[in-house]
């Protein structure tokens, strides 16, 4: 659970990147972004960094967070430690 | 890493497979624990419901409950993305331990006023016997009642799907058979399920503890499964503790 003082939107939320399976490790997997920033930023992040399209990328709790999902409201929910640990992994495939 | 994994195979062998699949009977046990979290926090949205049906005479089962998952008329507005000018902020991503404080908030992209044409969705999702996954069909529609073709469809779809659509145009959404209601829907198809699926259930240590995974399984597979249509699921779905308990 968060604790009360990270609801506050305009808090910056430290997101730390884990990878599973064969997805590269990155140099840089644990940095601070604005709460009020979107998902999405994060997918992107972690698709440019490993420089693969096909990314699969949850946090715990067994959940995919939306691209418009904001990091404030992740962490809010599932942060743990002070963090948002996201998950992420190359092997997304439809088919 | 491998060992942890090892010793978790044991605890959950009276729950779920840990390869990501899901057999029928838990299937139907997931999804009325599914409705029933779902009706108890979002009480102001469309209800899921769980259709019973008829026996396929095909399929030999001993299964006591047959059916599907079906949410109805669901109204998705598409607001008109801009993926190019969202791709280009993570620059300002920061790193820990330096106090950048030069964020620029500002370059944040507005929220898109505009909107398309409003189309309504049905959607319904079946347990897949021979992948041993549930499956997503869905049928869209226009205001006067009028099937959406899959070319008009597809433009309601969000922009990641469109280019899932280009990459795998035969293994990714398709239009089939219903297999009860014996008309076309739209299908998204299941054979990379089980290895996204597995991924999610072997990344949380929580699942391990006890039946939580059958009643999480069809809320987080909606998780990753509702992007490609854009349906949305709420995060009180998935949090621990925020439900009933079974």
């Amino acid at each position: 659970m968060a604790s009360m003082e990270s609801s506050n939107s305009s808090k910056k939320v430290v997101v730390l990147l884990r990878s599973i399976g064969d997805a590269p490790i990155l140099k840089q997997n644990k940095f601070k972004m604005p709460g009020t920033d979107k998902f999405i930023k994060v997918i992107d992040y972690i698709r440019r960094s490993i420089q693969r399209d096909t990314l699969f990328v949850f946090v715990n709790s067994a959940f995919s967070p939306g691209p418009d999902e904001t990091v404030i409201d992740l962490y809010n929910n599932f942060g743990i430690d002070g963090k948002l640990v996201v998950n992420y992994a190359c092997s997304m495939a439809w088919g | 890493m491998k060992q942890m994994v090892g010793t978790c195979e044991a605890l959950v062998e009276n729950t779920l497979a840990l390869d990501g699949t899901i057999s029928s009977s838990d299937f139907y046990k997931a999804a009325c624990a599914f409705v029933h979290r779902w009706n108890l926090i979002n009480s102001d949205f469309p209800s899921w419901s769980w259709i019973p049906c008829q026996k396929l005479r095909w399929i030999s089962s001993d299964d006591k409950a047959e059916g599907y998952l079906s949410l109805e008329k669901i109204c998705l507005q598409r607001p008109q993305e801009n993926e190019q000018e969202k791709g280009e902020c993570f620059e300002e991503i920061d790193t820990a331990g330096n106090n950048n404080e030069s964020l620029d908030e500002a370059t944040l992209v507005p929220f898109p006023s505009d909107h398309q044409e409003v189309h309504y969705y049905d959607f319904q999702i079946l347990h897949c016997a021979s992948y041993s996954v549930p499956v997503l069909y869905f049928r869209a529609y226009s205001c006067d009642g009028q099937p959406l073709t899959f070319e008009e469809m597809k433009k309601d779809l969000p922009s990641q799907s469109e280019d899932a659509l280009l990459n795998s145009k035969w293994t990714f959404i398709t239009q089939e058979e219903h297999p009860y209601l014996n008309r076309i829907w739209f299908k998204l198809h299941p054979c990379g399920t089980r290895e996204w699926m597995k991924l999610l259930l072997l990344s949380d240590a929580s699942w391990f503890k006890n039946a939580i995974a059958i009643e999480r399984y069809v809320a987080s597979w909606l998780s990753v499964v509702g992007q490609v249509v854009g349906l949305r699921i709420p995060m009180e779905m998935l949090k621990d503790g925020g439900g009933i308990q079974f």
